[in-house]
């Protein structure tokens, strides 16, 4: 197709009957690229921050199997992305110039060839969502690592993840997939991010109590080089190492590694060992049996468990059972369903521990509540329960 | 994932409604208009026989233009399966919006 020229514009400026004098004297000739509607470009809506983080180099990056939602994630956040159709026709043109840019440049010539790269009549939406965590853990519990003791890894066939495969596999940003890795105590093995298996949990924590016990050591005081010493013929020192940087606190006091033991991660672990073995225990024999079994010097109160256990006090004696929130469906209706299943009415202190993790940015539990509970009052306190039937 | 070097700055273009190729055919390769401004900065699109008159918009939430690699067409519009790349940022759009007027080429002569 020929080049329009300078005569043709001004012919046609002329039949529109625009006078040349109120317009610029610069004129964009657009024309579409050869390749424009290949469908190979499209457009996608930047959230605030995105954009800076484009034009320092760093990149987005698009996560999901094929059998899940799409989602997009910067280095530390994760956002839902939709299509938004438009009834207007948008055209992307590189290179063209906007009337700031023409007065900027006085000595351009006066007729520009603009070709238009792309058009579309749609563009990615993008919306701030939580990352999608649970699959993270999942795939770890596939294989608890057991120990070195343990003959499952040299004949495990199951997967083993690294970093990079996490990163692959899980619709998050790298900072946040990070971050719950550290949350969930996870460790890395041969290169390989492992959970610990329970039982070896608590087996470490054992061997670390034990000794803090016999060495009387005050609980914010536990030196590691001692304990490595101490401990090293039974386990991997990395084991033990790991399991104090899990249960405590790490500092250095005059050039040595000491741990503050956290007491209510400690007390919250033991209530786990010993609920996970029934239904569920009278309140009382439970609160007894906790106490005595938790190392001397620490202290167990109920909410220590929110989260992890559940105490019915409808129930003649009350019970107490257990209940992990992180056993409990990602998707907001999935969850409440579920908890509206184990219990019809729940109180707002109740059920907060189990519906916290759903809070979006700035979102309240209370905002979670009225969104997808009823509440009534029962006996004057303020009961909520399913909006609608649960089959 | 970005490409290395700084990123282009392109605009976007927005008209109301289709945009049809004057001879049959894809849009592909062919004319669009001619785009001018006013001495005020107001952009004046001459499309075929229409003259639309935009704005300039500056946009609160900018786009990206993502090229998809492997060259192969999107299998579903609806999931961004697949590696992109950004081509460019637009942060500037030339909205036309108002209906266009008709050029008038040949007045009819009263009989």
């Amino acid at each position: 197709a020929a080049v329009r020229s300078r005569a043709e514009v001004d012919a046609t400026l002329q039949t529109a009957k625009l006078n040349p004098a109120e317009l610029l004297p610069a004129v964009q000739c657009l024309s579409f690229s050869p390749r424009a509607g290949g469908g190979e470009c499209c457009l996608l809506q930047l959230e605030p921050g995105l954009c800076a983080e484009l034009e320092a180099g760093r990149s987005l990056i698009i996560r999901g199997e094929k059998d899940e939602h799409a989602v997009l994630c910067s280095k530390d956040k994760t956002y839902d992305m939709k299509i938004a159709d438009t009834s207007n026709m948008l055209l992307f043109v590189p290179g063209c110039k906007t009337p700031e840019e023409l007065n900027a440049d006085p000595a351009s010539c006066n007729i520009i060839h603009s070709q238009i790269a792309g058009f579309s009549k749609n563009y990615w939406e993008l919306r701030r969502c939580r990352p999608k965590l649970k699959k993270l853990r999942k795939l770890l519990m596939e294989d608890p690592y057991e120990g070195p003791d343990s003959q499952k890894d040299q004949t495990s066939t199951f997967s083993k993840y690294t970093t990079e495969d996490l990163l692959n596999l899980i619709q998050a940003s790298e900072e946040e997939i990070l971050h719950h890795l550290q949350v969930i105590d996870a460790c890395q093995i041969e290169g390989y991010w492992r959970i610990l298996h329970f039982d070896y949990e608590m087996k470490l924590l054992n061997h670390v109590t034990q000794l803090i016990d016999s060495e009387s050591w005050p609980l914010s005081k536990v030196p590691l080089g001692v304990c490595l010493e101490e401990l090293g013929s039974l386990e991997p020192r990395e084991m033990i190492e790991h399991i104090l940087l899990s249960y405590g606190r790490k500092y250095v006091d005059d050039g040595e590694v000491f741990f503050e033991m956290r007491e209510d991660k400690i007390c919250r672990a033991i209530a786990q060992m010993l609920l996970q073995n029934a239904v569920k225990f009278n309140l009382a024999e439970f609160e007894e049996v906790w106490q005595q079994s938790v190392p001397e010097g620490m202290t167990t109160r109920l909410d220590q468990l929110q989260g992890l256990a559940l105490v019915d006090k409808s129930s003649r004696p009350e019970t107490i059972f257990l209940l992990k929130v992180e056993d409990l469906p990602e998707d907001n209706q999935e969850r409440f369903n579920s908890l509206f299943g184990i219990r019809q009415k729940w109180t707002e202190v109740d059920i907060t521990p189990y519906i916290q993790d759903l809070c979006a940015e700035k979102q309240t539990v209370g905002a979670l509540l009225t969104k997808y509970a009823r509440s009534s009052t029962l006996n004057g306190i303020k009961v909520y329960n399913s909006r609608r039937p649960i089959s | 994932s970005a490409g290395t070097g700084a990123l282009a700055q392109w605009v976007l273009v927005e008209l109301q409604g289709e945009v049809e190729p004057r001879q049959s055919g894809d849009l592909a390769g062919s004319l669009l208009g001619d785009l001018h401004y006013t001495c005020e900065g107001i952009p004046v699109l001459i499309v075929g026989h229409h003259i639309l008159y935009g704005k300039v918009v500056q946009l609160e939430k900018p786009f990206a233009v993502l090229v998809k690699q492997g060259g192969a067409p999107q299998p579903s519009p609806t999931e961004p399966h697949g590696h992109y790349t950004v081509t460019a940022l637009i942060k500037t759009k030339l909205l036309f919006k108002t209906r266009p007027k008709p050029i008038i080429t040949h007045v009819p002569k009263k009989v």
